[in-house]
């Protein structure tokens, strides 16, 4: 390959990755009314194409000082969760959620569980031995969300994502939805606002 | 007289000890495998040898039974110097131990029987001499529903027909209906001053006498419990046995309890198998009416034969106040076999661990006094009892709810699902006053509301007036909760004057409730939203409002969609 071929192959390269740039994140700060803690807040992008091929990474939601950690687990559909008892004392895992139900019954510390979540909605997560024991997993139809961190920051990723208008929606257990219609890629690489409101916590998708 | 009877059983005695010592194979240790070591022996009391008797190294999860010839047999990991301790108990004994050596020791235990009656003259002990050694125990308790039941307010203005400033004729009163009754609220309320010699009758009484043992339901009143049986003679239709200890027996207290390896001289436990079951519960949280003259009322239009032949409370003249131990037993009950929730008892949600607790200790006793009797043992096999109930956090945990909707034309379907997900009994359960309510609003995006078109609305008895003082009367949704009603048609009547039960709505364990809503959309173009609320509120508003108590709804949970 002589150096002209190469100079060329690499001046589109850079053309490409450059104009890609721009597109592969949506970043911004979500602001909740009455929050301690801006953390564990979703952001995620709807009327995006759903996934196809089922998920590879493998998801854990622990049990420990009678607490599910992460309070939030946000997965694509088809994933599946174990669910280790980490702690001292026995546990029960179970969803009533129309979304997924099922129920482990008690099992002792050591032991762990696996569920594939194969429907998008909110999975409500109790344990019936310890009442104040809560988390959900979040079904998602596709890989388009993130989580905000302690601050509220969040930045998801939109990569393969085709140039278009979507709705950035927001979900938190104490908050209001929010929906804000974005362009594709007009969006990416600017810093968005979110300010969300305590209230009742709908749906993820209608 | 007292010498003729007491010397023959000192023979007694005498004889078993000796057979003890020579009949018995001797008890021994022997290497087994690698790390462990037999330990045998044989529990026997003044009577012969103890059969069925539960035997464990003290703190230990595991035990095992006695066979006919009061022979065990117990696998413990090899020690070398350190004694253990190796403890026998059975329900109606003092629980006992033995100190157990390496090598031929004897790990032989004696028991001795609990007293063959129940002391009345007995004063109970206070809590705060049991929190000496169980502080964190009696401090849970402490801040629990359990203690200073007998001064509850909201108990004094039912019974005395007062208001929460001390009003009289103010609202529903037991003593204003029944002048000449003392009640039975003091057998629950204050149940040590009801069972003392002299003891009140009256629960204001029970409060300013002298005779009263202690304020509320006490460590010491519970752990006198030597059973509960079920009878016809209480509103309960179930009765505590006590064993209160007589000086003839030794100062010690007799504390009755879930453990079988608590010896000490203080206390003088004794294992009582009760203590882990269900209707240990029964006694209080179970309560029936009989109705006048036996009349009938149509408990059919309420409750389907199986829930009344399961309650097992009596014919169709009975009216169910409080029926939460009927209801869990129920549920417990029509469970199959395999079911994960087959088993679960009372104590394990009203006494499990909770956060604020952590971390978690080995230990139900402290300070010097852990030093000189403390067991360890697993935090799994401790019980903080905090006896939590009707609070956010349980009520959160106890229901959930779910929202869909579906626009079809200029209509808008909502469907609500609203689901008992960790109660053992109905929710709500116990006073019929305590009721949970949906509250559901279906609105444009401009925030006016959608007129209904169908679906329940909230009786007039959730309040008429504005929403935000928390009048919910005439909008969509739905009650659950027990309705008393008397003769004259006058429903959520206070129980001594119920004829009937009107209706029951509360839900039923592990079940879902699905309400469906329509609303009519006034512009096709617009996004509506509904949402809905779940409110628990501990009595009605009305009663609320003419006992000047405070209004404490509790948002359990809501969504929108």
């Amino acid at each position: 390959m002589n150096s002209k071929r190469m100079l060329i192959l690499g001046l589109i390269f850079l053309t490409m990755t450059s104009v890609h740039a721009f597109a592969l994140d949506l970043s911004g700060n979500v602001k909740a009314q009455g929050l301690r803690k801006q953390d564990n807040i979703l952001v995620y992008l709807t009327k995006t194409p759903d996934l196809t091929t089922p998920p590879q990474e493998a998801f854990v939601l622990d049990q420990n000082n009678l607490t599910f950690l992460p309070h939030i687990l946000v997965i694509p559909k088809g994933s599946t969760v174990s669910f280790p008892n980490n702690d001292k004392v026995d546990h029960n895992v179970f969803s009533l959620s129309r979304t997924k139900k099922f129920n482990f019954g008690s099992y002792k510390p050591g032991e762990s569980q696996t569920v594939t979540f194969d429907k998008p909605g909110i999975v409500e997560l109790r344990c019936d031995l310890h009442s104040e024991m809560i988390s959900y997993i979040l079904v998602m139809k596709n890989s388009f969300f993130a989580l905000t961190d302690k601050k509220g920051n969040f930045i998801l990723d939109v990569a393969g994502l085709e140039p278009g208008k979507y709705f950035l929606k927001t979900w938190h257990e104490k908050l209001k939805n929010s929906k804000m219609p974005i362009e594709l890629p007009a969006a990416a690489g600017k810093k968005l606002t979110i300010n969300l409101k305590r209230g009742a916590p709908g749906v993820l998708y209608k | 007289m007292k010498k003729a009877i007491f010397f023959p059983i000192l023979v007694n005695f005498i004889l078993v000890a000796a057979a003890f010592q020579l009949i018995m194979p001797t008890p021994s240790w022997s290497a087994q495998k690698k790390n462990t070591s037999v330990i045998r022996g044989v529990v026997a009391s003044q009577y012969g040898m103890v059969s069925d008797a539960r035997v464990r190294i003290a703190g230990s999860k595991d035990f095992t039974l006695t066979d006919i010839n009061g022979r065990y047999t117990l696998e413990t990991p090899l020690f070398s110097s350190r004694a253990i301790k190796i403890t026998a108990g059975k329900d109606g004994w003092f629980n006992n131990s033995v100190n157990a050596l390496p090598g031929n020791q004897n790990a032989n235990i004696m028991l001795f029987p609990i007293p063959g009656k129940d002391n009345p003259n007995y004063r109970f002990i206070s809590p705060a001499v049991c929190a000496r050694c169980h502080n964190t125990l009696a401090k849970y308790w402490d801040k629990s529903k359990m203690a200073h039941t007998t001064s509850n307010v909201k108990v004094l203005n039912m019974f005395n027909g007062t208001d929460a400033t001390g009003r009289v004729l103010s609202g529903p009163g037991y003593k204003i209906d029944n002048p000449d009754k003392d009640g039975n609220c003091v057998s629950c309320h204050a149940p040590s001053a009801a069972v003392t010699q002299g003891g009140a009758r009256d629960i204001e009484r029970a409060l300013w006498s002298p005779k009263t043992e202690w304020d509320g339901i006490s460590c010491d009143y519970c752990h006198k419990i030597r059973k509960v049986t079920k009878t016809s003679d209480t509103p309960s239709l179930f009765k505590s046995h006590l064993k209160r200890q007589t000086p003839l027996k030794g100062n010690s207290i007799l504390v009755f309890g879930p453990y079988d390896d608590v010896v000490n001289t203080v206390m003088s436990a004794s294992y009582s198998p009760g203590f882990d079951k269900g209707s240990f519960c029964a006694a209080c949280h179970s309560q029936i009416k009989k109705s006048d003259n036996k009349e009938s009322w149509n408990r059919k239009q309420v409750y389907t034969d199986a829930e009344w032949q399961s309650f097992d409370i009596g014919d169709d003249s009975v009216i169910p106040v409080q029926t939460t131990y009927q209801e869990w037993k129920t549920w417990q009950d029509g469970l199959p076999a395999d079911d994960t929730n087959k088993g679960k008892r009372c104590q394990d949600c009203h006494m499990s661990w909770r956060k604020e607790m952590l971390p978690y200790d080995n230990y139900v006793i402290e300070g010097h006094a852990r030093d000189m009797w403390g067991t360890k043992r697993d935090p799994q096999n401790i019980r903080p009892h905090h006896f939590d109930g009707g609070t956010q956090i349980q009520l959160k945990t106890a229901l959930s709810m779910e929202i869909e909707g579906q626009i079809n034309d200029n209509i808008l379907d909502v469907n609500v699902f609203i689901t008992n997900t960790n109660g053992g009994h109905w929710i709500p359960t116990g006073d019929p006053m305590r009721n949970v309510m949906l509250v559901l609003s279906a609105t444009d995006s401009d925030g006016k509301a959608l007129k209904k078109i169908k679906g329940e609305e909230l009786p007039t008895w959730t309040g008429v007036g504005k929403i935000e003082e928390g009048n919910y009367a005439g909008l969509p949704g739905k009650m659950f909760s027990k309705v008393l009603k008397d003769k004259k048609g006058n429903i959520n009547v206070p129980f001594w004057n119920a004829a009937e039960v009107a209706a029951d709505t509360r839900i039923r364990p592990k079940t879902t409730v699905k309400l469906k809503y329509q609303f009519k959309i006034e512009n096709l173009n617009d996004e509506p939203t509904a949402e809905a609320k779940l409110i628990y509120r501990p009595f009605m508003k009305s009663l609320a409002k003419v006992k000047k108590w405070e209004n404490n709804d509790i948002l359990i949970t809501e969504t929108a969609w």
